[in-house]
């Protein structure tokens, strides 16, 4: 199991070493998941096994100094896509794409806490826009907003501002999305987009954030696709009731395409997810309901070719999915555990334009299944957040911006980790 | 390759009566839904029949004598990698044959060469081709070649064929594709001297900046290339008089279209007005395939190559041209106009002289208003808000008859505009 074969550097408590000592952390994790789906084009029934969301990450701090980095081998294990209906992105469609070997490489510098505090970060990540990564969220499968509630993996740069519980964050990176895992964004596209993220740290572990990113060409590598111009809203709770943990994500996304100034499509996102657990058990729910523009497929018909020959689209699908998920009691030996899960998912397509694709006919069916089960190997220091840098990644208002990422600091859903 | 051979079954009623022999589905829509062509307006361009396709969505057209080729587009219940073979003697066109081309999931283009004795087709998206088809029996080509190369790669977008100083070319324009070895869109001429082996003589990649080629206009030595954002570039490839050739080509002049996203070009010569107009069309957005779609038809005189200008335009509200075919002998351009069907233009005599309120000014361009001017002349399937949804792709003038292919429908027969 590759997991168990990745060496772990050291593990350290992270929140015992905030300011002063070097602190050097490492972990691995994966999922071994097995998913039935239903409806899946052509009307097949698919039942597919894989290794999903294999990782290494590694966090150094010394003083101001910060550097983090997450390798994940999807490329190695995912190459055809997690089956995920209603998914779409980097060219794969009903499929979740795999991610870039070097999903994340950053370093960066960080003020001592204080009334004011900052960071600056740069390396190839998280642009500040959207909601963390889906990956540390309770749900293994991605929901279909990924690519309309975060931007992940570009050359990015970026600047934090803490000031009590209100956090500015400002970055510039390259537009272009990854083309596979392993080929590096194009260098001379940096700085070619932009983006803003404010975050409001409330009691009682909730957060408030608002993002706005100008997007140039994320679909057309070479830099004269369409552009984007993408907002987001999502309030996020977190905390502890006695033996009970909690987590809950609302957010609503809007991504407008834009040609030469000129705005073209629309897509909306709304999705709310909750979890509670106690111990190792915990429960899960999500709803969703996401616009996918749809694209000429290829031979394989979970794939679309990028950039689209012109400006057109087949038409947008509003993909509803409900989600349930169960995790089980964890089996843990030393700094290693296997977690066990189900989720389950309620799906619907529907046609938004009377353009031509239609989830009927493609699909046989506007409403699909999906059942997964699997297991969460884990090993080593666990990210309780990713997609938020230096000072921006806090939540409790007494504590602001310990770490490049928070490390079980608030065990909010750790059951589904 | 695989031959799949069917009969057309039975004549409805003011319909082509054409099984959908792919998948042996119905078809999807009735010609006696436009037969009338009452909803079309005063200058309605009546339907003569119709050919339906339900499987796959129908792409480009041509027409050899009393024989239609049309193509297919994307995936619908089937990838669009049919070819499909009409005979058009009759009303309605019937389906006589087809062929699938392994491999594809577009033929975007097809073409035919003017000795009739070939057929190219072009094939999308990754590893894109050109194939070649012997038409010594007309109604059931036979693949001569394929060219697959790293140029051919990304996809074949549109492919035209024709003679220079005699010999036969292709003129491909291939697709862009981030990722690829070479990711940027680009021209290639093939030499089809020998069609059994068609070999690439010249390939331009296209700036990144442009973007795209979408396709050419090859006439007279002169290659017409469409550039997308850059608008268009006029070559010498052997008879512009500047030593160009097809293995060299030399740019002789460019003009940027108002707008951009220049996507088809025709080169007018009219029996009257002679060479001096050029028709740029626009494929524009927001579009969505069945329902909506955007761009103009732009008009340049090129009457100086080398400092072509655009002087004229043409507009439908809430559609976008598409393929072009002209009547030089009456003046009379013929454009595809996806979801507002057909229109017709009287292309003839002077169309940059207008009156100031036919005018239109952008930036420091004043163009004249073909649509003010009362340039249209005809419209057809559906373009004054008939019943039927059409998506016309390509349109071709043969015979006294002019062929639509409808993405959604398949080919339909219409009279021209009297």
């Amino acid at each position: 199991m590759l997991v168990m074969t990745l060496l772990v550097i050291s593990v350290a408590d992270p929140s015992s070493a905030q300011e002063s000592a070097i602190a050097l952390s490492g972990g691995a994790s994966a999922i071994a998941l097995l998913t039935n789906a239903t409806g899946t084009p052509q009307n097949r029934t698919l039942t597919e096994a894989y290794l999903t969301q294999p990782m290494a990450s590694a966090d150094l701090r010394a003083g101001w100094f910060r550097a983090t980095g997450i390798l994940n081998f999807e490329g190695l294990t995912l190459r055809r896509g997690e089956l995920d209906l209603g998914e779409w992105g980097e060219g794969y469609v009903d499929r979740r794409h795999p991610h870039a070997y070097i999903h994340e490489l950053m370093i960066g510098a960080q003020s001592p806490s204080g009334p004011l505090a900052a960071s600056v970060y740069a390396g190839r990540g998280f642009v500040p826009f959207g909601s963390d990564d889906p990956m540390v969220r309770p749900f293994a499968s991605y929901p279909v907003d990924h690519h309309l509630a975060q931007i992940l993996e570009r050359l990015v740069v970026v600047a934090a501002l803490r000031g009590g519980p209100i956090v500015a964050e400002a970055a510039t990176f390259n537009g272009d999305e990854p083309v596979d895992p392993s080929t590096p964004p194009l260098a001379r596209r940096f700085g070619d987009s932009w983006s803003l993220r404010g975050t409001l740290f409330g009691p009682a572990g909730t957060e408030l954030a608002a993002s706005y990113a100008n997007v140039k060409s994320p679909e057309f590598r070479e830099g004269q696709g369409l552009d984007q111009r993408k907002t987001q809203l999502d309030l996020r709770v977190t905390g502890t009731s006695g033996p009970f943990t909690r987590y809950a994500l609302l957010e609503a996304a809007r991504t407008t395409d834009i040609d030469r100034g000129r705005p073209f499509y629309a897509f909306d996102a709304f999705l709310g997810e909750a979890a509670v657990c106690r111990g190792d058990i915990g429960i899960a729910a999500r709803w969703e309901q996401s616009d996918r523009p749809e694209e000429e497929r290829l031979l394989d018909l979970f794939r679309s070719a990028r950039p689209a020959t012109d400006l057109s689209i087949l038409g947008v699908t509003q993909w509803t999915t409900l989600s349930a998920a169960i995790s089980l009691p964890r089996l843990d030996m030393a700094e290693a555990h296997a977690a066990p899960f189900i989720e389950v998912a309620r799906i619907t397509a529907d046609r938004t334009t009377a353009a031509v694709f239609d989830p009927v006919q493609f699909y046989g069916t506007r409403s699909m299944w999906r059942l997964s089960a699997g297991v969460r190997f884990g090993i080593g220091h666990e990210h309780d957040r990713v997609g938020r840098y230096g000072v921006a990644a806090g939540t409790a208002v007494s504590s602001p911006g310990p770490a490049a990422h928070e490390h079980r600091s608030t065990p909010s859903h750790h059951c589904f980790s | 390759m695989t031959r799949l051979r069917s009969l057309c079954l039975v004549a409805l009623v003011f319909a082509a009566g054409c099984l959908d022999h792919a998948t042996g589905t119905t078809r999807n829509a009735s010609c006696s839904l436009t037969a009338t062509g009452g909803s079309l307006g005063a200058q309605s361009i009546p339907v003569i029949g119709c050919g339906l396709l339900g499987s796959r969505y129908t792409a480009e057209v041509a027409v050899l004598d009393t024989t239609a080729y049309t193509t297919t587009w994307g995936f619908r219940t089937a990838q669009g990698n049919l070819l499909a073979v009409w005979n058009v003697k009759g009303n309605q066109p019937e389906l006589v044959d087809s062929v699938i081309v392994s491999g594809a999931t577009t033929l975007g283009d097809v073409a035919v060469s003017d000795d009739g004795k070939l057929l190219i087709v072009a094939t999308e998206r990754t590893n894109g081709s050109l194939v070649v088809f012997d038409l010594t029996n007309p109604r059931h080509p036979v693949q001569l070649s394929r060219l697959a190369t790293q140029n051919t790669y990304n996809g074949v977008h549109t492919a035209e064929v024709g003679r220079i100083g005699g010999n036969l070319y292709a003129i491909l324009a291939i697709d862009a594709l981030s990722g690829a070895p070479t990711p940027e869109s680009k021209v290639v001429i093939v030499d089809l001297g020998d069609p059994a082996h068609p070999r690439e003589v010249f390939e331009k990649a296209v700036p990144s900046t442009d973007p795209f080629v979408h396709d050419t206009f090859l006439r007279d030595g002169l290659l017409f290339v469409a550039l997308w954002n850059a608008g268009i570039e006029i070559w010498d490839v052997g008879g512009g008089g500047q030593g160009g050739t097809a293995s060299a080509p030399v740019v002789i002049g460019s003009v940027a279209t108002i707008g951009g996203d220049a996507h088809n070009i025709w080169w007018l010569h009219d029996a009257v007005s002679g060479s001096r107009y050029a028709f740029v069309g626009e494929e524009s957005g927001p579009a969505q395939i069945g329902v909506s779609s955007a761009g103009d038809i732009h008009v340049l005189d090129v009457s100086d190559l080398a400092h072509p200008r655009e002087v004229a335009f043409y507009h439908v509200p809430a559609a976008g041209t598409h393929n072009f075919s002209v009547d030089e002998t009456n003046g009379i351009l013929y454009a595809a106009y996806y979801n507002a069907g057909v229109r017709a233009l009287d292309v003839r005599g002077d169309l940059e002289t207008c009156t100031p309120g036919q005018q239109v000014t952008t930036g420091n361009i004043t163009r004249c208003d073909l649509g003010a001017m009362g340039r249209e002349i005809g419209r057809g399937l559906g373009g004054g808000g008939g019943t039927l949804a059409v998506y016309v792709w390509g349109v071709e003038l043969s015979g006294g008859a002019l062929y639509a292919s409808d993405m959604l429908n398949g080919l339909w027969k219409l009279q021209t505009v009297q």
